[in-house]
């Protein structure tokens, strides 16, 4: 919804600063409809860490009794609802802050690629910072008690890019200002973060003049990745913005050897659809579902196991199934036979059409 | 779903949660309900505590909110309700003891900043005492809003480490106990000294000062010293009833200096920072956040 409406107001323009704008006038429109029905709230959240002072009676609780606040209803002042809505409001306000910052991220990097580890930081940090905050406020016994808690997690790591670290500051900053109520401080601070990034990424600001533009550094793998003329149009802005020259080159070189395997072009191709399981067990997914495909299809071949930390492997095989077997059936033949040792496993096939019009002949 | 629908889902959504229960009318609604079933439970407990009066128990005892985190000092205002503030913000919020209602805040214009550790009410003007001995005198204001106040130094901040200031109406004097004094070592300290300045501020040779021995304050109490924290006067006899965070102590005083009465605060108090006695007799202690949350506690005072 929200990619649609931004669309509608760039005019479906891809520039990054237009959508950025747009972005940010939704918001703005969303925050005074917030602020025209609950005013007193976003108020509070706003610029409440400033020192502002609320309006209105406050029913303190009654130590003897243990009766707080909480006797005019659930959703009084200074009550479990009340918290609850503050709360939510400040972590929701601080994803919508740094959603666009994380969009800018991953555009506005001319030479380095794009970590997907720091993009996801970038959203998750600043809200268990702010909820930290939240907590902590102006408690020394807490902040000591966290500082305890931290200590004890090993939090290391190390950014490629210095920019990146940047990045991570600004969503600390934003955590902390959601946190202590004053979002106002996070919103400006978000907004002139976010335009200084895309205006220094725009105009390559402090490039060497000896090195090439962030264009030119793109131009040769991506010609490569287009075909082997280079005259074909890359269709896929996002796509293009995410790769680095390293990333485009080792695309294209996997894509030769996909073309390699298929088969030269007036030739029937060997195989028509790529099988990706993903796996803890790698040994057992392959030997159970090598024995599906030993029996489903005409040919198979394993074509690359990627593994990974802390998340399950991904196992590819080439596969051309057999004619008289759906792949509806084949994906249903695996994973009865090997849902003890695989998370998940799914076939792109380069006739779908085909396999519709088989299933569609069956029904 | 068309986006109208989806926002109209959200926004009522909102207003469940929200109600319309979080306005000012509807605060003091709720303030007024809550008030009146309070004050009769207080009446109560102040007719218990009367039937047994060799024991001093709490008659209430009121958490204060997040903006008073660090409740310094205590003021009686002539409707019988108390100025309390913050340590670090110069914001002001009047409480009602007896209810258990913070009444409305107002704080100094700017949003001032600083040490502040009592408060005090002289006549239609309000003082604000920084440690350092600065006076900051400005009027009551309406809730939520910000008022205007000027600075006096009163060039004792050289001397002492303040955290007490009481008005007297009777001699039309502030008086400031003397928290530490910056140049007696900590171990050595022979005397309390309590300025009075007289009202119009100005002159700065008008201050004076009583001092009282400090072995006769300690007396037969543990205490190596004694750090007053707050003073107030008492509406009974006009004495001054002092009262120090570290001793956990009060001790009572003629205007002359002579001791009456020097003991522990009844109950548990972690940080007593503002002290206050009402002309019906409740004695009020404020204690900021220190392990327990900040509170203020109200007792049956006897002098």
């Amino acid at each position: 919804m929200l990619r649609q409406l931004v669309d509608v107001l760039t005019l479906k323009s891809d520039r990054p600063g237009r959508r950025l704008t747009a972005y940010y006038a939704i918001l703005a429109v969303v925050v005074a409809l917030l602020y025209y029905f609950f005013p007193a709230t976003i108020r509070g959240i706003a610029e409440r860490g400033l020192g502002d002072v609320s309006e209105g009676p406050m029913v303190l609780t009654d130590a003897l009794t243990g009766t707080a606040a909480r006797t005019g209803g659930p959703f009084g002042a200074g009550s479990i609802g009340a918290l609850s809505a503050t709360t939510v409001t400040i972590l929701f306000g601080t994803l919508a802050l740094m959603l666009p910052v994380s969009w800018v991220y991953m555009s506005a990097r001319p030479a380095v690629g794009h970590n997907q580890a720091v993009v996801q930081t970038l959203i998750i940090l600043p809200i268990v910072v702010a909820g930290i905050v939240y907590i902590v406020q102006n408690s020394l016994a807490l902040a000591f008690s966290l500082a305890g808690v931290i200590g004890a997690v090993r939090f290391r790591s190390n950014l490629r890019d210095t920019r990146d670290l940047v990045y991570i500051f600004l969503s600390i900053v934003v955590g902390f200002a959601a946190g202590v109520q004053s979002m106002v401080v996070g919103v400006i601070v978000s907004i002139v973060f976010n335009y200084v990034m895309l205006v220094t990424w725009r105009y390559d600001y402090g490039r060497n003049v000896l090195t090439p533009t962030a264009s030119a550094q793109w131009a040769w793998p991506l010609q490569t990745l287009a075909g082997p003329t280079g005259e074909r149009e890359i269709p896929d802005r996002d796509l293009v913005l995410s790769l680095t020259p390293e990333r485009a080159q080792a695309l294209a070189d996997r894509f030769d050897r996909v073309r390699t395997v298929l088969g030269k072009k007036n030739k029937k191709p060997r195989f028509n659809a790529v099988l990706r399981i993903t796996s803890d067990d790698v040994p057992g997914a392959r030997r159970n579902v090598e024995i599906v495909l030993d029996k489903m299809t005409k040919r198979w071949d394993l074509d690359e196991v990627v593994t990974h930390t802390g998340k399950p492997c991904e196992i590819y095989y080439l596969v051309k199934p057999l004619k008289s077997v759906p792949t509806d059936e084949l994906l249903t033949s695996i994973h009865a036979h090997a849902a003890d040792t695989i998370t998940s496993a799914d076939l792109e096939t380069a006739q779908p059409a085909n396999d519709n019009k088989k299933d569609g002949s069956k029904a | 779903m068309t986006v109208f629908a989806k926002l109209s889902l959200i926004a009522a959504f909102a207003l469940s949660i929200q109600g319309c229960s979080d306005t000012p009318q509807a605060r003091a609604a709720q303030a007024k309900a809550v008030g009146a079933q309070r004050l009769q439970a207080l009446r109560k407990r102040i007719a218990a505590a009367d039937a047994d009066a060799s024991k001093w128990i709490p008659v209430a005892e009121w958490i204060m909110p997040s903006q008073l985190r660090e409740i310094s000092g205590l003021a009686l205002t002539q409707r019988g309700t108390v100025l309390a503030h913050d340590d670090n913000m110069g914001r002001v919020s009047e409480i009602d003891p007896r209810t258990g209602v913070l009444l409305k805040s107002f704080a100094l214009s700017g949003q001032q900043k600083g040490d502040f550790e009592a408060i005090t009410i002289a006549g239609q003007d309000i003082y604000l005492l920084e440690s350092s001995g600065k006076l900051f005198k400005f009027r009551e204001g309406a809730d939520g809003t910000q008022v205007p106040f000027t600075v006096y130094d009163t060039k004792l901040g050289r001397e002492c480490e303040f955290e007490s200031l009481t008005y007297e109406a009777g001699s039309s004097r502030l008086l400031m106990a003397c928290k530490r004094i910056l140049n007696q070592a900590e171990g050595k300290v022979k005397e309390l000294r309590i300025y009075a300045l007289p009202l119009p501020l100005g002159d700065r040779s008008a201050t004076t000062a009583m001092t009282i021995p400090i072995d006769e304050i300690r007396g037969k109490n543990k205490w190596k010293n004694f750090h007053p924290s707050d003073m107030t006067i008492d509406p009974f006899t006009g004495n001054y009833v002092i009262i120090a965070s570290r001793e956990k102590a009060y001790v009572v005083i003629t205007p002359d200096g002579d001791l009456v009465r020097a003991a522990s605060l009844p109950g548990d108090h972690r940080q007593p920072e503002g002290v206050a006695i009402t002309k019906d007799s409740l004695f009020l202690v404020s204690d900021e956040s220190n392990v327990k949350p900040p509170k203020i506690t109200v007792y049956r005072w006897r002098p």
